[in-house]
């Protein structure tokens, strides 16, 4: 009985012009999101080559370690080409120094604001508007539907029990929509590695389950359709309720939610922090020139001295001056980052939390997490962009025998001076950006991808419940 | 007749359910989008004018004109509250200083990423997706469904004109949507002027046109309705093409044209240029000291065989010759970078144009890119706010730059009378007192006038009625043809 209802309904969709409408727009979309997604990728990681080559090439020539203006840059993530995530609003590049904070700048939308304007059509979009929208379409008269045409008292003229009729529904509709868009994807996928994105067997798994993700995501919304189905009478109510559902889940839950955790926790502007830092230093440089000009007039270059040898000394206790400055500053400004980043947490944690009340927000933190491009992509960036900076001062400590922060040059005439040897920019220790591994990022997605299944669950009961004292009259 | 139709269009509308529905959806939406949107707005105004003071209080606790910073912040716009457009996308502030280029840098959504996740609702956003949306669902069946319910032969075995049968369905139809939306919209007017939004005159005509164009917009989509519905027979087929084209409009369409431009147009990445002005910055430099050094040895060259006395005697003389000459050629290293990064940041920007107008043209396609375009435009909210005030704050750098030259030239000459007759003094910043930057130039942020504003909107707002009119036409004579049976 299972069979032949599920065969049914499956003939019913598959055999609609809906079904071919939609299943064509969907095909056509998803692998346009593919293909642009993988040549955008190209076009980043040329961009990112190009870059990385023309700040190397930038130093050639130079003789002091000193002068050196170094770059890091973030590279593009081959998933991010599928789920954007806030991938395009982080800053990529990063001014690299020895000392003090760091800031990375040149988000692609900062750049580009022509793309932040419409933004990118990837996997991740196509899932939650597009195809949640045809989910609806396909199931919001799933039951009244029947009910309306009368198909519902003719097929419970005969002895079918309720419990399979509307599993078989729901199966039903889910294979006629989930089996036909596994091609489009699989192909999708296959053109992956053929445009050249470097899929490891993590990025493959972690594809996988966004995939996965994509269709629970869309059982939310079948299952969704069938309860509220299963709620009305009219196809026309349901149809119009399930659209202001699908407006509050998709649109309005996800922007409410972040705004009102800020407007619950207050989150010191970047701007206060900063300025509270450079009062700090500027407090801390007022207290060093003094003691920088005592010793300028308590120990004086006495005539016929070496001058070499009195700037080595005055070299020496600014350096001294300059790390205690720096430790102090670091000290404070890591306090106040941290009180900032505490805050941040609480302010996402709010945020997040109401968000997932939408199965949508709950899909765009699965995917984005599993993508490598959620919230925590800033914050990795930044540890590793630190952790570089030490590795980067330790290198430029070797070269120059000074930690950096304030170099002084001494610059002579004399001819029997030496051509100075120019540097080799390629000794540079080289940034590599981590990812994290794939069971830290499909263990982040977990939660989100257990809510997906809770929502289907709690959509599914409701419908069955609805169901058993559906009048089918 | 056309009235009697027109009334029977326009209760049709108002008494069903849907409507009752849809508007309160549409009321909540956009009188909670000006809501949150002013009150964005009004955080952004408290983040603005706290940042200028922080900066203004930095700039005043300098002690030294070689050591002053200072900032150019971009100003909060009131029309953002409608039309946010890359208002949160691009930079908020630039460093202004004589050794560093201007460029905006920490735009909302990198200090706040949280924000970048599920982006901001603003008006225009409600009108491009949910209020065309509620179009389609009101017109899909305008024709089709009277069809259906046979209602349609029942009018027309009166004496009823079709073209003012399908003017009065057009007529009915946009003023039974469109005159109950100006409810919440006057209400949200109401809510600007109630939480003392600073709008001049010139921002209300603004946002006159702005709620004007959503209102072509909309009634675009309407016309769409119509013209579907009297091409086809069955309404849940008319419903289903227009959500394809909604689909493609909304959604894929002004996506698609961008990614497209993207590909065609290639713009070097802005790490690369920046690498190669560093390139050329670091070049610069290097001929500029190598030169210095060279005018040293030949100085040191004049001094030759004279004693200790004469050399001080003669360095005395000549000190101002030479710093002048180090000066001059610093100048002209700096104009040298300035004209290098002057003709790359042009190369750039001609690249980016070019892709931008392929991109707007190919997105113009879909109305709700023309949409889109117009109402950023008339906000003041689109992709040249970037450029705009990137210009204005380097105009602000030239006047900065040559005061606090100014300032550094006095300071200097100070420095050397009081060095005169001392063999080695190295000094720290230019004493205890804090600087009079009570003559320092201040940043005054770009404004446009009305016309300013419309003039790009012209052509997007033109499409639009182009769109519609085209629309209504197409309705029109197929509806001439359309068998009512």
């Amino acid at each position: 009985m299972f069979r032949i209802l599920v065969e049914k309904e499956l003939r019913e969709i598959i055999g609609s012009t809906k079904f071919a409408v939609t299943f064509g727009v969907c095909s056509v979309l998803i692998l346009l999101a593919f293909y642009v997604g993988a040549r955008n990728y190209q076009v980043s990681q040329a961009g990112y080559e190009a870059a990385r080559a023309e700040n190397l090439k930038q130093m050639e020539g130079l003789t002091e370690w000193t002068r050196v203006d170094h770059r890091i840059f973030l590279p593009p993530q081959p998933l991010s080409t599928l789920v954007s995530g806030i991938s395009n609003d982080v800053g990529r590049t990063t001014e690299m120094r020895t000392q003090g904070e760091l800031r990375s700048e040149n988000s692609r939308f900062n750049e580009d604001p022509i793309f932040a304007v419409f933004r990118f059509l990837d996997l991740e979009f196509i899932f939650s508007i597009v195809l949640s929208l045809f989910a609806i379409l396909f199931a919001y008269d799933a039951i009244n539907g029947e009910k309306e045409r009368g198909t519902l008292r003719l097929s419970f003229a005969n002895s079918v029990p309720r419990d399979r009729y509307i599993l078989s529904k729901l199966v039903g509709a889910f294979l006629a929509l989930g089996v036909p868009l596994l091609i489009p994807i699989l192909i999708g996928a296959t053109l992956l590695p053929v445009l050249g994105i470097p899929m490891t067997g993590s990025s493959w798994t972690r594809l996988g389950m966004v995939i996965l993700a994509g269709y629970l995501y869309l059982g939310v919304f079948l299952t969704l359709s069938v309860f509220v189905s299963a709620l009305t009478e009219h196809s026309s109510s349901s149809f119009l309720l399930l659209l202001v559902v699908w407006i509050f889940a998709v649109l309005i839950i996800p922007r409410v939610a972040v705004l009102i955790s800020g407007r619950t926790v207050d989150v010191p502007s970047i701007d206060k922090v900063n300025y509270e830092k450079n009062r700090f230093r500027s407090q801390l440089w007022q207290e060093d020139r003094e003691k920088m000009n005592d010793y300028s007039r308590e120990n004086p270059p006495s005539a016929g001295e070496d001058m070499t040898q009195w700037m080595e000394g005055f070299r020496a206790f600014m350096t001294e001056l300059s790390n205690e400055r720096n430790e102090k500053s670091q000290e404070f400004g890591g306090r106040l980052n941290e009180d900032r980043r505490n805050r941040e947490v609480v302010q996402h944690r709010l945020a997040l939390g109401i968000a997932r009340l939408s199965p949508t927000s709950v899909f765009s933190l699965a995917t984005t997490d599993l993508a490598g491009t959620s919230l925590e992509l800033k914050q990795r960036y930044a540890e590793a962009v630190n952790r570089y900076q030490e590795t980067y001062a330790q290198f430029i400590e070797e070269k120059t025998g000074t930690q950096g922060g304030m170099f002084f040059m001494m610059r002579s005439g004399g001819e029997e001076e030496e051509e100075p040897e120019e540097i080799d920019p390629y000794e540079l220790p080289v940034f590599e950006y981590q990812e994290p591994t794939s069971r830290e990022l499909v263990g982040g997605s977990l939660l989100d991808v257990g809510l997906l299944l809770l929502f289907n669950i709690v959509f599914f009961a409701g419908a069955f419940v609805a169901f058993l004292r559906y009048d089918v009259r | 007749m056309f009235f009697t139709l027109f009334e029977k269009e326009l209760k049709a509308i108002l008494l069903s359910p849907k409507f009752v529905v849809t508007f309160g959806i549409c009321s909540v939406l956009i009188l909670l989008s000006v809501l949150i949107g002013v009150q964005e707005y009004q955080a952004n105004v408290d983040q603005y004018e706290t940042a200028i003071q922080l900066a203004d209080q930095e700039v005043r606790e300098a002690t030294s004109w070689w050591g002053i910073n200072n900032k150019a912040y971009r100003k909060p716009n009131a029309l953002q509250i409608f039309a946010s457009g890359v208002n949160n996308d691009i930079g908020r502030l630039s460093n202004i200083s004589t050794w560093r280029e201007v460029k905006l840098r920490q735009s909302v959504y990198l200090d706040n990423s949280l924000f970048a996740l599920f982006r901001f609702i603003d008006f225009t956003f409600i009108v491009q997706v949910v209020l065309s949306l509620f179009a389609i669902l009101f017109t899909y069946d305008a024709i089709n469904g009277e069809r259906e319910s046979g209602t349609l032969k029942l009018t027309f075995s009166n004496a009823v004109p079709r073209a003012q049968y399908i003017l009065a369905k057009f007529a009915g139809a946009t003023t039974g949507l469109i005159v109950p939306l100006l409810i919440p919209i006057a209400l949200a007017l109401l809510i600007v002027m109630v939480m003392d939004v600073p709008m001049t005159g010139v921002e209300w005509w603004k946002l006159l046109a702005l709620i004007g164009t959503s209102l072509l917009y909309f009634t675009f989509f309407i016309v769409l309705g119509l013209l579907v519905s009297a091409m086809t027979r069955r309404s849940s087929v008319s419903f289903l093409v227009l959500l394809v084209a909604w689909v493609l409009f909304v959604l894929i369409l002004p996506r698609a044209a961008t990614m497209a431009a993207g590909q065609i147009v290639h713009v070097p990445s802005i790490a690369e240029v920046e690498s190669q002005k560093d390139r050329y910055r670091t070049d610069r430099w290097s001929s500029f000291w190598e030169e210095r050094q060279e005018r040293w040895r030949d100085n040191m060259a004049q001094m030759e065989g004279m004693d200790e006395e004469e050399r001080d005697e003669y360095r005395a003389e000549h000190q101002e010759e030479w710093a002048q000459a180090d000066d001059d050629a610093r100048q002209l290293a700096q104009e040298d970078m300035a004209e290098f990064e002057r003709k790359t940041n042009e190369d750039l920007n001609n690249r980016k144009g070019e892709q931008e107008r392929l991109a707007f043209t190919l997105s113009r396609f879909s109305p709700s890119s023309a949409y889109q375009l117009a109402t950023m435009n008339l906000a003041g909210t689109n992709t040249t706010l970037k450029a705009r005030y990137e210009e204005s704050m380097k105009a602000y750098r030239t006047s900065f730059s040559q005061f606090v030259d100014d300032k550094r030239e006095e300071e200097r000459k100070r420095s050397r009378q009081q060095q005169s007759g001392q063999r080695t003094v190295i000094r720290f910043g230019g004493g205890d007192q804090s600087l009079d930057v009570s003559e320092l130039p201040r940043y005054e942020a770009p404004e446009s006038t009305f016309t300013e504003a419309i003039r790009p909107s012209i052509v997007d707002i033109g499409l639009l009625a182009l769109f519609s009119i085209v629309c209504f036409g197409g309705a029109f004579t197929m509806f001439l043809r359309y068998d009512v049976r």
